[in-house]
């Protein structure tokens, strides 16, 4: 029992109790009217509320509350209060299993970062990886089990899956373990125990942006079905067929670094590999392409049939169709590719999108023509990260049609969402004797489920990975579980009869089956100390023998039928702060801007501009999509969206959405007079687009379906945080002879090459005079940032690492379309229009903490001033909130407390980091150049003007960026890495020409653009 | 009639509540100053006698400060350093040692009340071993030096920079109960900020900073 002490400020209760009294005869006064014979008068009341207020300022002449602290009694070995402490763990965002370094303070974690030494992330971490923090804190998370729908013990649980289980062992019942690609190894063994008590066991594994059709297609030419390991860094050309390898498909992380380290212009091994993207849609990957080729739907194959046919020849092989179809799109671009992929043998790299098993065995063809395998493409070393199995699922869901499955168990699965013909297949469950899910969170499936056991997060759980054959990593607790929950392990250890801690399990299944692939020679207790303290531990592969290349599985694609005019094709995509529903719950997903489209809190139907304006409809229109034509009409209506570089038979729509756990959006925001709602009509954010996904020939398929596009009326407003996208200025503000807006450089390589001989720096604009003196001298470091353009992907992870340092609120989509999201980091995206498509060119955008600040010079209270080490400081206390100073920024990067931002979920504020104020209505804030980890490093160095070495102070966005564009340092020091990049031919600054002397510089975006016909060398 | 009596009624709280006011306006600075807070602690625990008497150092409990923003409140465990062995004054262990001998009896052991709630809070019986039936609870302290969540005060670089812990805390060491001594406002922050760039601190030339964003973030 804590001891309540007495405060010798304890509230003055007297003064307490008069001014209740008065409130009372207030009441009694106003209650009896009869007493007097007549109300009481004006006069009184004035006078009484006197008293009142009177009393009310004596009473609120108190002391500050009582504040406690309670340290530990016995503290752990490690800990120093008010120390943050990294623990290397792996993410489990998605199932790409990153490293992962998780920031702890005072027993929680506050953040997650990237493990800079794991040799797949190499550092990165991408948005949907830090935002899974929040998960942690969910309040709504599920706390203890459920059955049917209400809390019930574990031991009971248990007690009654156990019962049925046994009778399914006796009468031999088929069980089915329904789970997405994410279970890790030791999890697989216990599962695999598990189902082996059964006469008929078996595991399924289902995602929803299925990679099925790779592992099928490696199974047709290799004989084993595996999903190889895509050395992108190693390819000096990489053409991509639809595959959003830097956004959303298998790795992002992993590939991002990999091609970013293939691309780099600075240092002795500059070199730029060359990317060519096929796709029909604007993906994260398509806007960083050297050359996008934007294809009708269905051309994948037209377009595959042909380089396939060119290039067979050249390795002297025979192709059945030596006379292929020319893609609509024309040829002589698809011949210079050829060409440039036969001089580039073995250091090119096809990569295929598509869930076409047809196409996937033709990419692997293209991949053995070129002769990738063993170089680019590993298959001695394949990666896990996803192993689903399409025709297993559609067996199941056969199965679970026809009530031959006896027990279903499903974990990190939400087929009622995430699957054509939800309803039927929750028809089929309710058929099912017994349907456990291991959800986290009551989701579609969940709610149909007749037990629930939630599983931990897994920054509560042990658990462990192998994301590639040989890189073996573990996952650590980093905080005592917060619910009544179970590890996945645990409950399937206990269902088999043999209950185990997870700790156990996954030690266990680390001293036999990975411990005798070390190769560092340690005992198993050492192994494990230093895997737990790295994260990872490279170990021997398993021996995975992939056959010889079969030539004969492989022939031409059939391509089907071009779309008549006038009809669209339905392109499903996942977005990359979204990938699936079941982060449906992540208020920071739901408000980051789309990297490409730039719309928060919504899906809608990208339609191509000249679609767009042949059916009438702008932004925010609402149409209809009506497969009519298939067997399983599906009709939706969304909000459309015009999309420059879509093709133009495209509609564009993203699955993730619509799912019953954005629910709980529906309060989101400030509440005041003229609040809009964050939620649609049917309260959930967005619309669930599964029902256009296809099954095709045993294949989920992602773009398939055509679809009759019809206009209707009502408009559903999309929230985005850039409406003009446009480098040229515009007509009427146009200035004779300056038509584009220097705020993008782009070059290509060939005139970058010739422009750095010449060693020439292009800041061309006149130095006008100082306004004022050179006032605020910058002694000691002037701290600055460079962001290199060229490797910027538009990932968006700063965005979310920013938020999570920074405690900015989020604000709802309302607030959105009102311009005042708190993104102190935006990403702003610009399109350039070309004959052939779109050029597109991301910028993170944030505080340029410029010299000349004009945001300084109108505060009328001195809130924002200049700092010595060059910073541009914002004092909350001192604002009073005139916004002078967001008006007169020329970047557009303060913004505006314009409520108190709800900050009553106790939970979910632990997530705050604790160095950072949370700022309160009426403030204006911006990026600090993450001051505080700044100030942190300074007092670690010694403080007293004392800097760090260069390097050692990394921003929150600098650290978790998957290409490493971002570069934060010292400027007064000519040796560091941040001044000599500013300094490079590729330095720019962004409105230079205006004098506010910005301490960000950004390095120009460099395209690599052979010319067609040229077999040019480069590298 | 009954308004001009609650009137009179209500003008004589009033002047009564005025004199218990004006009687404590010392105790009402300016709002948020916290000068001369003084209150009880859960344990009477003395800086006097252990830094001012027993010499201890301020950062053998208080070691965070040399490593962290915080200087920490010392966890139970480190009382325990001495307090295993150390479980009454002298007065109060030397008689009963005596006594025993002359009964030819083991003594008993003396535990002064005041510890008797750090044994407590441990969990632990009369022999300082875990008592099962006992359940350990941390023991929560008062705050007595309290900064606002929008200060982001650091104690590492000021013990770096040589800064004595009394310069901002007071003469500790002769304090029974904690005393706030100084304001902590901002002013007195900066005085000191800017005098100690002038005059440095014992003799050593230091840089303190005096931007905002040294201490608001």
């Amino acid at each position: 029992m804590p001891v309540q002490p007495k405060s010798s400020f304890a509230r003055s209760l007297p003064v307490v109790a008069w001014s209740e009294t008065i409130a009372q005869h207030a009441d009694e006064s106003r209650e009896a009217p009869g007493d007097g014979g007549s109300a009481p008068s004006r006069r009184d009341i004035l006078r009484l509320a006197g008293f009142a207020f009177a009393g009310a300022a004596f009473a609120g002449c108190q002391r500050a509350p009582v504040h406690y602290a309670v340290p530990y009694l016995v503290p752990p070995d490690e800990i120093v209060p008010g120390r943050s402490y990294d623990y290397a763990s792996t993410c489990e965002g998605c199932s790409a299993r990153c490293g992962l370094l998780v920031k702890n303070r005072d027993g929680r974690p506050i953040k997650l970062e990237g493990n800079p030494e794991h040799p797949l992330s190499r550092g990165g971490l991408c948005a949907v990886g830090q935002a899974s923090l929040l998960g942690l804190y969910d309040q709504q998370r599920l706390q203890e089990p459920l059955q049917a729908g209400q809390p019930v013990a574990w031991a009971e649980a248990d007690q009654a899956i156990g019962r049925q289980l046994d009778a399914i062992r006796k009468q031999k019942g088929s069980v089915r373990f329904l789970t997405g690609p994410g279970v890790g190894p030791a999890s697989r063994a216990a599962l695999a125990q598990f189902l082996k008590t059964f006469a008929d066991g078996r595991h399924v594994v289902h995602e929803p942006r299925s990679c099925s059709a790779i592992l099928e297609a490696h199974g047709r030419t290799h004989g084993v079905r595996l999903l190889p390991h895509y050395h992108i860094d190693k390819a000096e050309v990489i053409v991509s067929f639809d595959a959003d390898f830097l956004g959303t498909w298998i790795s992002p992380v992993e590939f991002t670094a990999a091609y970013q380290s293939g691309r780099r212009l600075d240092g002795p091994d500059a070199h730029l590999s060359y990317h060519v993207q096929f796709e029909s849609l604007l993906s994260l990957t398509g806007s960083k392409a050297d050359r996008r080729v934007c294809i009708a739907p269905g051309e994948l194959a037209t377009v595959m049939n042909y380089v396939a046919a060119r290039l067979a020849p050249k390795a002297g092989l025979s192709w059945q169709d030596a006379d292929p179809a020319e893609p609509s799109g024309g040829v002589s671009f698809l011949d210079h590719l050829v060409n440039h992929l036969w001089q580039n043998r073995q250091r090119s790299l096809i990569l295929c999108g598509s869930q076409d098993v047809e196409l996937q065995t033709l990419a692997n063809y293209l991949n053995h023509v070129l002769g990738n395998y063993g170089a680019t493409v590993d298959l001695a070393r394949p990666s896990f990260q996803r192993d689903e199995n399409d025709q297993a699922l559609e067996t199941l869901l056969k199965e679970l049609h026809e009530g031959k499955v006896a027990a279903l168990f499903i974990h990190q699965s939400n087929p009622i969402h995430d699957l054509p013909g939800g309803d039927r297949i929750a028809e089929d469950l309710k058929r099912v004797p017994l349907v456990v899910s291991l959800a986290p969170r009551l989701d579609e499936t969940a709610r149909l489920a007749h037990f629930v056991c939630p599983d931990h997060h897994y920054l509560e759980s042990w658990s462990d990975a192998e994301p590639v054959n040989g890189v073996a990593s573990l996952v650590q607790p980093v905080i005592n579980p917060l619910g009544n929950t179970r590890a996945l392990p645990e409950s399937i250890a206990t269902w088999t009869g043999k209950p185990q801690t997870a700790y156990d399990i996954v030690w266990q299944h680390w001293e036999k089956g990975v411990f005798p692939r070390q190769t560092q020679k340690l005992t198993f207790q050492d192994f494990w100390d230093r895997t737990l303290h790295d994260g990872f531990a490279a170990v021997t592969p398993r021996p995975l023998k992939a056959g010889p290349f079969n030539t004969a599985t492989v022939h031409p694609a059939a391509s089907p039928n071009r779309l008549p005019e006038g009809s669209y094709g339905v392109v499903l995509y996942s977005k990359v702060g979204m990938p699936d529903a079941s982060h449906a719950y992540n208020p920071w997903l739901h408000e980051l801007p789309d990297p490409i489209s730039k719309i928060t809190w919504d899906n809608y139907a990208c339609l191509s501009p000249a679609t767009a304006a042949s059916l009438g409809v702008s932004n925010g229109d609402i149409v209809r999509l009506d497969s009519a034509t298939q067997d399983s009409p599906a009709v939706l209506e969304l909000p459309a969206f015009v999309q420059p570089g879509l093709h133009g038979q495209v509609v564009a729509v993203a699955v993730g959405y619509g799912s019953v756990l954005s629910q709980r959006f529906a309060d989101i925001g400030p509440r005041w007079l003229q609040a809009g709602p964050t939620v649609g009509s049917d309260g959930l954010v967005g619309k669930n687009a599964a029902s256009f996904l296809a099954w095709v020939k045993g294949g989920l398929r992602f773009s398939q379906s055509t679809v009759r596009l019809t206009k209707v009326g009502g408009q559903h407003p999309l929230a985005s945080t850039q409406r003009d996208y446009h480098l040229n200025v515009p007509k009427h503000l146009d200035v004779p002879g300056r038509e584009r807006r220097p705020i993008i450089r782009d070059t290509t390589l060939a005139d970058y090459r010739q422009e750095s001989l010449q060693k020439t720096k292009t800041e061309a604009f006149p130095k006008s005079d100082d306004l004022w003196p050179d006032d605020h001298p910058v002694t000691g470091a002037r701290w600055g940032m460079v962001v290199d353009l060229n490797a910027c992907t538009g990932c968006s992870a700063c965005v979310i690492a920013c938020q999570a340092e920074n405690n900015f609120p989020v604000v709802g989509k309302d607030e959105v379309r009102r311009q005042r999201e708190m993104h102190w980091l935006r990403i702003d995206r610009y399109y350039t229009e070309r004959d052939d498509g779109v050029d597109v060119a991301h910028q993170p955008m944030m505080c340029q903490q410029c010299g000349n600040a004009p945001c300084e010079v109108v505060c009328p209270v001195l809130a924002t001033v200049h700092s010595e080490d060059g910073l541009n400081q914002q004092v909350y206390n001192r604002c009073v909130g005139t916004r002078y100073c967001a008006n007169n920024c020329p970047y557009k990067v303060r913004h505006f407390n314009w409520f108190d931002y709800a900050h009553d979920d106790h939970l979910q504020n632990l997530v705050l980091n604790p160095d950072v104020t949370v700022r309160s209505r009426g403030v204006m804030e911006k990026c600090t150049f993450c001051v505080q980890r700044i100030d942190a490093a300074r007092s670690d160095a010694g403080g007293n003007g004392a800097l760090p070495r260069d390097g050692v102070i990394q921003t929150a966005c600098q650290q978790s960026c998957p290409s490493q564009a971002i570069v934060f340092g010292n400027l007064n020091d000519p040796k560091s890495r941040v001044a000599r990049l500013a300094a490079g031919s590729r330095g720019y600054r962004v409105l230079a020409e205006l004098n506010v002397q910005p301490s960000v510089s950004y390095l120009t975006l460099v395209r690599n653009r052979p010319v067609e016909g040229e077999g040019e060398k480069h590298g | 009639m009954a308004t001009r009596l609650l009137t009179t009624i209500l003008l004589v709280a009033l002047a009564l509540t005025s004199v218990i006011v004006v009687r404590r306006l010392q105790s009402y600075p300016l709002p948020g100053n916290q000068q001369g807070y003084e209150p009880e602690q859960p344990i009477a625990f003395s800086h006097r006698q252990h830094a001012g008497d027993l010499q201890i150092s301020c950062l053998y409990c208080h070691g965070a400060a040399e490593r962290s923003r915080h200087a920490g409140f010392p966890p139970a465990s480190t009382c325990m350093t001495c307090h295993r062995f150390v479980t009454a004054s002298q007065k109060v262990v030397v008689p009963e040692l005596l006594e025993a001998r002359k009964a030819h009896r083991a003594p008993q052991p003396v535990i002064a009340p005041e510890l008797q709630k750090l044994y407590d809070a441990l969990g632990l019986d009369s022999k300082l071993e875990p008592d099962p039936n006992k359940t350990p609870s941390p023991i929560s302290w008062v705050r007595v030096h309290h900064l606002p969540a929008f200060t982001c005060f650091d104690h590492r670089s000021h013990t770096k920079a040589g800064v004595e812990c009394q310069r901002c805390h007071g003469p500790v060491e002769t304090m029974d109960r904690l005393r706030q001594v100084s304001d902590l406002s901002m002013g007195w922050c900066v005085n000191c900020h800017r005098e100690t760039g002038r005059t440095g601190v014992d003799g050593k030339a230091v840089r303190p900073a005096t931007d905002c964003a040294t201490c608001h973030h």
